[in-house]
């Protein structure tokens, strides 16, 4: 009677489990603007799959460690309270196991995360597009040094422009901060880098098709952190180009060349 | 002055003297004045846990902000200053002190030692913490009026990253208080430190070898150490931001070639032995509880020992997995990545080691064991996510997300915090000769179970969707409203819990049932004693014959190893005994009059120099005084 009531909450507590993970895994599959498991490019595909290679094991992990105490607690209840049990101190060579095996497994996940780490920090290869990326409290700016402008000035953004890039080829930012640490992030391409003041913080993000994503400061930098967000489009080549002869035009006919760091405004760029 | 010691008694010497006298009975002046252990203890977890009830009112605002997208119930600059001092609040000014509470009750009584090896030095690190703890909180009040929501309060996190702690991107004193409160704080924890490292190596009763040692004092011996080591780090840095501040020091100033990552370092250098210095001593206490409960010992003491000991020095190597984002490059990245998993390994050990202990006991399921599981249940989640933050390249995902707001608590709340109230409902027979509530203990522990998880496992979710730390507002269709309404609705179930304890701690002072000296049938010196324990604890010093060593004064061991009880029982220390022959340290005021000197001397730096003089002379005048009046009352 005892054995079928604890086989039964057993079976309620691991039903409950696995329909709890249901339910957060499904979270994971949803297309929303900054959900890092909807990758759209190399590197967050990448940074996505080491993730789940550690997420699995530590997954299953918890279970057995969770069901684990639980069958514990059922199974070894004091039953009357005069019951003194075995005095067990301990057993080394179990004991030693459990530390060198973990030890053993870790260093293997090692392996792909060291492998990983050094791709993301290749420098630029010759066909890499370069954006120069400045945070300002509480907006980002973008300066294209491949593009210049009649005047010779590389091609830079207004404020709240979005961040124009070309589709299918590595672009690599330049990272840096005119005032406080803000920190580069658009989920859905790639993990962030910090924009530190006097650093130039160097990585590389592509995304596989024409597209656009939002991202934002993940760097605690001031009252509006909150609202320091920013749209990047990838363009087809083609497109890009068009992109960028009818900036040079707007340059052309405008007097006042965007350029100029603009006085931050309290608003943000939304 | 010369006249306090001068060889005859002045009228000023007198006056101190019935002062003491005064503080000898149960009244006010005897808290004020006590350098008693467990008086110290007590005063370290009140005054804590009413700074846990005031950051849990900080992190209910902070969650009632966020139950939707665009909310307005607070504006950006008080949402700001409030996740600043939640934080810095739970820390230094809770998790810290309970900490600190449960090393000044317990560790004289486990090691048979009648007191702390400098029991006045106890007492002023109490009261600096109060102190540093009151002039944190009072920046509340700097920023205009308060009652129209005009906060003042440090406005940068608890982390306070360089260059936003310059006085050009924060303005105000709030920044200014939280220097100088931490300071304050960092005296009290130093001298703490240095005080249990020598209680626990001088003051342990004959036979009581290291190896002897309760679980609970080897962690507290660990975590002196790293406090020991670690404050200086944040002092260090503290006072460069106070020089950057105060007197146009260039130290973190890029412009003037400072540099901002510099307070990184020696913050997260600080910030990692700092995690340990919470979850040690929680470690420690789950280590006393799971026996107890199941009757066993502690499955492989060494090897429980060793790993906490090798957490306390790998801890020094992997401050920089606080930093994978700020450019340090690949291969630092890839060295600190690889120290990171490795110390995911000593902690898997302790967890294994705790499962192993209830593995084949006779387990009493009662709230102090609940907290305990539920500690180890918790705190393997927290680890497990640990492990992931150290795959370098995907944590630059999930650093400053909300993923990591769901690690930190999993560790410090469903780790330490638990760990702590179960230690509360354990000990708290031992200083009030009554049980706690068993039925609202159980409520207390299943609706914090439920709350906590309902409030921080969405975080995992909401981080990996993109939601960023410390942002006060979101836009819709984030795919974030969801997880964010049950972390709220979580936070407010941690609230009801929370009231429960507060009820039954109440309710159990005043009518709790008799406990007797043993009612757990516990294993450690401290359950020998009668409960509540006299002033003088040991009424003789114990001899220590073994691990465990009031375990084995109750039960004997037949041939085949299963234990016997020994039929008399153990003799416990309770005969009517008045303590007259035994001589205690005396009442002193100095320590309180000290540590009043910190916050004068801060005062006057942020506002008015004048004030300096003042508070260095409170200071002095404690000290001296302290140095001259003898340590024990002569005998009358």
């Amino acid at each position: 009677m005892r054995i079928n009531r604890s086989t039964l909450s057993r079976a309620v507590y691991a039903a409950l489990l696995l329909g709890l993970l249901a339910l957060l895994l499904s979270g994971c599959d949803t297309d929303t603007p900054q959900n890092t498991f909807a990758a759209d490019g190399e590197v967050a595909r990448d940074q996505r799959d080491l993730f789940y290679l550690a997420m699995w094991p530590a997954i299953g992990v918890m279970i057995l460690v969770e069901l684990g105490l639980v069958v514990i607690l059922l199974r070894f209840r004091r039953r009357r309270d005069d019951e003194v049990p075995a005095q067990v101190h301990g057993n080394t060579r179990l004991e030693l196991a459990w530390t060198i095996a973990p030890a053993l497994l870790l260093l293997v996940l090692a392996v792909p995360m060291m492998s990983l780490l050094f791709k993301l920090g290749e420098e630029p290869k010759d066909d890499a597009f370069i954006v120069n990326v400045t945070g300002v409290q509480w907006q980002w700016l973008f300066e294209y040094p491949e593009v210049q402008g009649p005047d010779g000035q590389p091609l830079k953004s207004a404020p709240g422009d979005p961040l124009v890039f070309p589709a299918g080829r590595r672009i690599h930012f330049n990272v840096t901060s005119l005032d406080v640490i803000h920190s580069f992030w658009i989920p859905r391409l790639g993990g962030k880098l910090d924009a530190v003041p006097t650093r130039h913080n160097r990585f590389w993000l592509k995304a596989d098709e024409p597209g656009a994503w939002s991202g934002q400061c993940a760097e605690f930098c001031g009252k509006d952190h909150a609202l320091m967000k920013l749209v990047a489009e990838a363009l087809s080549q083609q497109d890009f180009d068009a992109w960028v002869d009818e900036k040079l035009a707007g340059i052309k006919t405008s007097s006042d060349a965007a350029g100029a760091i603009p006085a931050a405004h309290p608003d943000g760029v939304n | 002055m010369a006249a306090v010691i001068g060889q005859r008694r002045s009228g000023l010497s007198e006056a101190l003297r019935s002062a003491r006298e005064a503080a000898t009975g149960n009244n006010i002046w005897s808290w004020l004045a006590t350098v008693d252990h467990k008086r110290i203890g007590v005063l370290y977890g009140f005054t804590a846990f009413f700074f846990f009830l005031l950051g849990g009112i900080e992190a209910l605002l902070i969650r009632i902000q966020l139950i939707t997208p665009e909310s307005e119930f607070l504006n950006p600059d008080q949402y700001n200053r409030i996740f600043t001092m939640h934080g810095t609040t739970m820390v230094f000014l809770v998790v810290m002190p309970l900490s600190a509470a449960f090393f000044n009750l317990l560790v004289p009584l486990m090691i048979g030692a009648r007191d702390v090896a400098f029991p006045r030095l106890n007492a002023f690190s109490y009261w600096t913490f109060l102190a540093g703890g009151i002039f944190l909180n009072a920046s509340f009040f700097t920023g205009g009026n308060i009652f129209q929501g005009e906060l003042g309060a440090p406005d940068t996190g608890w982390f306070g990253y360089s260059t936003l702690t310059s006085t050009k991107f924060s303005d105000g004193h709030g920044v200014d208080f939280w220097i100088f409160g931490l300071q304050i704080l960092g005296i009290a924890s130093l001298a703490g430190g240095f005080n249990f490292i020598v209680t626990i190596l001088n003051m342990r009763a004959p036979g009581m070898s290291l190896f002897r040692m309760p679980l609970f004092v080897w962690m507290t011996l660990v975590t002196s150490f790293l406090i020991v080591f670690a404050m200086p780090v944040i002092a260090v840095a503290l006072f460069e931001l106070m020089f950057d501040r105060l007197f146009d020091a260039n130290f973190f100033n890029p412009a003037a070639g400072g540099n901002p990552l510099l307070w990184q370092h020696m913050f997260s250098l600080f910030g990692h032995p700092e995690v340990y210095i919470l979850i040690l001593p929680a470690m420690g206490i789950v280590s006393e509880i799971l026996p107890t409960f199941a009757r066993k010992p502690l499955f492989g003491y060494p090897f429980v020992v060793f790993s906490g000991v090798a957490i306390g020095f790998m801890s020094w190597g992997v401050w920089v997995h606080h930093m994978y984002t700020t450019g340090l490059g690949t291969v630092a990245n890839a060295a600190f990545g690889v120290s990171t998993i490795m110390i995911g390994v000593p902690t898997g050990v302790k967890i294994f080691n705790w499962m192993a202990t209830l593995w084949g006991g006779a387990i009493k399921i009662s709230t102090p064991l609940l907290f305990a599981v539920g500690f180890v249940g918790m705190f393997t989640i927290g680890g497990l996510s640990g492990i992931t933050h150290s795959m370098v390249p995907s944590d630059y995902q999930q650093q400053d997300t909300y993923y990591v707001v769901a690690h930190f608590h999993y560790v410090l709340f469903g780790g330490a915090i638990f760990a702590l109230f179960g230690g509360a409902y354990y000990w708290f027979p031992k200083f009030t000769g009554k049980l706690m509530n068993e039925k609202l203990g159980q409520l207390n522990f299943w609706t914090l179970l439920l709350g906590f998880n309902l409030t921080f496992f969405p975080m995992h979710m909401s981080g990996l969707l993109g939601m960023p730390r410390r942002i006060y507002t979101y836009s819709e269709g984030q795919g974030w409203d969801t997880w964010n309404l049950i972390a709220t609705i979580g936070a407010f179930v941690i609230a009801f819990s929370v009231s429960v304890f507060l009820v039954n701690l109440v309710l159990s002072i005043m009518r709790g049932e008799k406990s007797g000296s043993d009612p757990w049938d516990a294993r450690t010196l401290e359950w020998s004693l009668p409960s509540p324990v006299p002033h003088y604890n040991f009424k003789e010093i114990p001899h220590v014959h073994s691990l465990d060593d009031f375990w084995h004064r109750k039960y004997t061991e037949d041939e085949a190893g299963r234990p016997i009880p020994i039929v008399a029982g153990a003799a416990v220390d309770d005969e009517e005994h008045d303590g007259h022959d035994i001589h205690m340290p005396s009442p002193s005021y100095f320590p309180l009059i000290a540590s009043s000197g910190f916050p004068v001397i801060a005062t006057g730096l942020i506002y008015h120099t004048a004030l300096v003089p003042v508070g260095v002379a409170l200071l002095l005048v404690g000290l001296y005084g302290w140095a001259m009046e003898p340590a024990t009352e002569e005998s009358a």
